[in-house]
């Protein structure tokens, strides 16, 4: 597959020349697209999935009352958090959490790879920005946790700290054994190495293999992502964040750990598991008729099915594992994942030597 | 000589009061710990918070009405506390019970039994975020308590047993129902080893975690699986048999755990799930064997007497020794009763097993405790 054939083009450039306007409007609408379009409904369908993928584990019914099977649930749930809290004077500590959040939001939205079309930020450091948005999301939550002047909620928040400085490693390490397949860290070049057979992903190659494992975990480390997210952890005794959140808070709390996931799992389907190229040549042969925006609304549904695949997947593990203690977790990202994630970035390396000189 | 204080030398040292109404806890209990960083340097507890002066309202009732207030004793195993009193009363009076009647009886105790031994699974589930395990357990437990229902007609609080015997005979179907029951437990439980306990995260979490010596538990008259944990091969169905727990052969579970993981919080766990085999198999035998005759030597009224004199029982409840001291004037009412609970013993060894753990940890042993705040308050 070459480079060129599946080279990004920017949204902001095809609007542009057809609507005439400014580029800032045009990026202004496409995020309030993304948000609206893309990021809100995934999250009210992941939340619904996963609602009932738990039950399922219970053997209970679910969500079954917010209309027809209770699809409406997250919504009306979203609506009674909103609905719960009166108004009170925030302090500047919840003013500068609230702060982090909405900058971690934003940066998620600017680099998020939901098509070859759909790509607001495509640089050679792109696959680097997440992990900005991942740590200023967790520096937000500890920050947080630090600020409700209670013991629980130091816990908390030292904890995401330690959790986050732990997972980040062994995935940036496996980033960069991605990279140095792709030869680059956009987007585009990681996508650009991979086809849409799952043998021709990047995942296929041992080393990435070991590296993905590495990736997801490092994330769910980092993100606080069940069962590694003790640092967030409900009963308050445990020494969670989140014990104190109701409401309004707790609703945008719930909301950003959906975006961190999300954008973990898109991330690593973009990295490892073949990214947004349709099945059946049709990348190609979409982009060869110019029908582009049908091409980028395939990408799209293709590249959210595999991530709420990849997210489904990761919960259904969360059902069965307990919730391990935060030395366990840091210790398992420490003394597992990062020498692994070494190994493949060191193994791959090799690979890459004995592949070029013999 | 001016002796600091160690918070005045360490400043890391804080203190944490928590409750005595706290969601976590497993009652309302007070825990004062201080703590160096996340580690407990030091816990002491306060208990008396759940007084309802139980014993005391047994001495301005009936003798009828004592076995509706034993329920309240424990009310997760209110059987144990309704025997308890019951072979008090029956040996003053020197009643009798018929053997059918003792046979409901121990159905129905070794039925409670495994009702709490799964309700303490699920605590220890909850106490590690195992919410799949929690309701697998959950749901399991239902059918106990639909027995429970099918024979006493209540699911909790069953107020079933009487002086000289049972308030009713056994209903048709109870006896398949239990062997049907003992047959799905006997399956579910290798479901629950598959699941939580031999999960890598699962023996992280409570191997070494808690641990409970021989000398602690001597020191502090711990009983029943917990004591069975720490390598006390004590029970008082063996020990000092009631309830003709003489006649069933069945072998006491103990661990033999030993070195730096021995009396930890996954062998109190452990012990609770091969006491629930051990009283599957009972049960299976004696459903079998049901002797026929009446369930009740005779019908006591409201004017019911038990002649001047005083009782000792001790019976081995889900947490333990239980005993009950009943004394008799001869009059309407009991005169005197004292108990003798497990968790009370339970209590007196948290400010030693507290020590060291990491505060993540505290849900975790409080819950492999056993406690039930309850019936050490009384």
């Amino acid at each position: 597959m070459n480079l060129e054939s599946i080279s990004t083009i920017s949204w902001i450039s095809l609007m542009q020349d057809q609507l005439g306007t400014s580029s800032w409007r045009i990026a202004l609408f496409g995020l309030s697209l993304i948000y609206g379009l893309i990021i809100l409904p995934t999250g009210a369908v992941m939340s619904y999935l996963e609602r009932k993928l738990r039950a399922d584990f219970h053997a209970r019914i679910g969500p079954s009352r917010a209309g027809h099977a209770g699809i409406f649930q997250p919504l009306a749930d979203t609506l009674k958090l909103l609905q719960k809290e009166k108004y009170s004077r925030s302090t500047w500590t919840e003013m500068l959490w609230i702060g982090f959040y909405t900058m971690a939001f934003y940066s998620i939205v600017a680099v998020m790879p939901l098509g070859s079309i759909a790509l607001l930020v495509n640089t050679d450091m792109s696959a680097f920005l997440p992990f900005w948005a991942a740590l200023v999301l967790a520096f937000g939550t500890m920050v947080f946790g630090l600020s409700q002047d209670s013991v629980p909620g130091w816990f908390g928040g030292v904890r995401v700290a330690a959790q986050a400085l732990a997972g980040a490693f062994p995935a940036i390490v496996a980033i960069l054994c991605v990279g140095l397949q792709a030869g680059g860290f956009s987007w585009s070049s990681m996508a650009a190495v991979q086809g849409a057979s799952p043998f021709s992903w990047t995942v296929a190659n041992p080393f990435e293999l070991i590296a993905f494992f590495a990736f997801v975990g490092g994330g769910m480390i980092l993100l606080g992502i069940p069962p590694l997210d003790t640092g967030l952890s409900m009963p308050d005794i445990h020494g969670g964040v989140i014990s104190s959140l109701y409401g309004k808070r707790y609703s945008l709390f719930r909301f950003s750990r959906f975006y961190g996931f999300f954008l973990w799992s898109v991330i690593a389907v973009t990295m490892f598991l073949g990214a947004w190229i349709l099945p059946f040549g049709l990348s190609e042969i979409l982009r060869l008729q110019e029908r582009f925006i049908l091409l980028g609304s395939l990408e799209l549904l293709w590249i959210l099915l595999k991530t709420v695949l990849l997210m489904l997947v990761v919960s259904s593990v969360a059902q069965v594992v307990p919730r391990g203690r935060v030395d366990h977790v840091t210790d398992f990202s420490w003394k597992v994942l990062s020498p692994f994630s070494l190994l493949a970035l060191i193994g791959y390396t090799v690979w890459i030597g004995l592949r070029t000189f013999l | 000589m001016f002796k600091p204080t160690l918070e005045c030398l360490n400043a890391d040292v804080t203190t944490w009061e928590i409750g005595p109404y706290y969601s976590a806890l497993p009652g309302p209990m007070k825990l004062k710990l201080r703590l160096d960083g996340e580690i407990i340097i030091s816990g002491q507890v306060e208990t008396g918070f759940l007084h309802r002066g139980l014993e005391k309202a047994f001495e301005l009732n009936s003798w009828n009405s004592s076995i509706i207030y034993a329920d309240h004793l424990d009310s997760e195993g209110a059987v144990f506390g309704e025997l308890a009193v019951c072979l008090a009363a029956e040996e003053i009076a020197g009643i009798s019970p018929p053997p059918r009647a003792q046979a409901i009886r121990l159905i129905l105790s070794e039925l409670t039994r495994i009702s709490c031994h799964l309700n303490y699974a699920v605590k220890i589930g909850r106490a590690v975020g195992s919410e799949t395990f929690t309701h697998y357990v959950l749901r399991d437990r239902e059918k106990l308590l639909d027995l429970f229902e099918l024979l006493t007609g209540a699911r909790f609080s069953l107020s079933f047993l009487r002086f000289g015997g049972v308030k009713a005979d056994v209903t048709e179907g109870f006896i398949e129902r239990v062997i049907e029951t003992c047959d799905l437990l006997r399956v579910r439980l290798k479901e629950y080893n598959d699941l939580l306990t031999f999960n890598q995260v699962f023996l992280k979490r409570t191997s070494g975690v808690g641990q409970i010596s021989k000398e602690q538990v001597m020191r502090w008259g711990i009983t029943g699986p917990n004591a069975r944990a720490s390598g006390v091969s004590f029970d008082i169905r063996k020990t000092h048999p009631y309830s003709e727990f003489e006649k069933v052969d069945f072998h006491v579970p103990v661990s033999n755990s030993k070195g730096t993981h021995g009396g930890d919080a996954h062998d109190r766990f452990l012990i609770r799930l091969l006491e629930i085999e051990q009283s599957l198999e009972m049960l299976k035998v004696f459903a079998d064997k049901i002797p026929s005759g009446p369930f009740l030597e005779t019908k006591s009224g409201s004017d019911f007497k038990v002649p001047r004199g005083e009782g000792w029982i001790r019976i081995e409840s889900s947490r333990g020794f239980l005993g009950c001291y009943l004394m008799s004037d001869g009059g309407l009412s009991p005169s005197r009763v004292q108990f003798r609970t497990p968790t009370s013993s339970n209590l007196l060894v948290i400010p030693e097993v507290v020590v060291g753990l990491k505060i993540e940890d505290l849900p975790l042993v409080l819950a492999s405790l056993d406690l039930n705040i309850a019936e050490a308050d009384r």
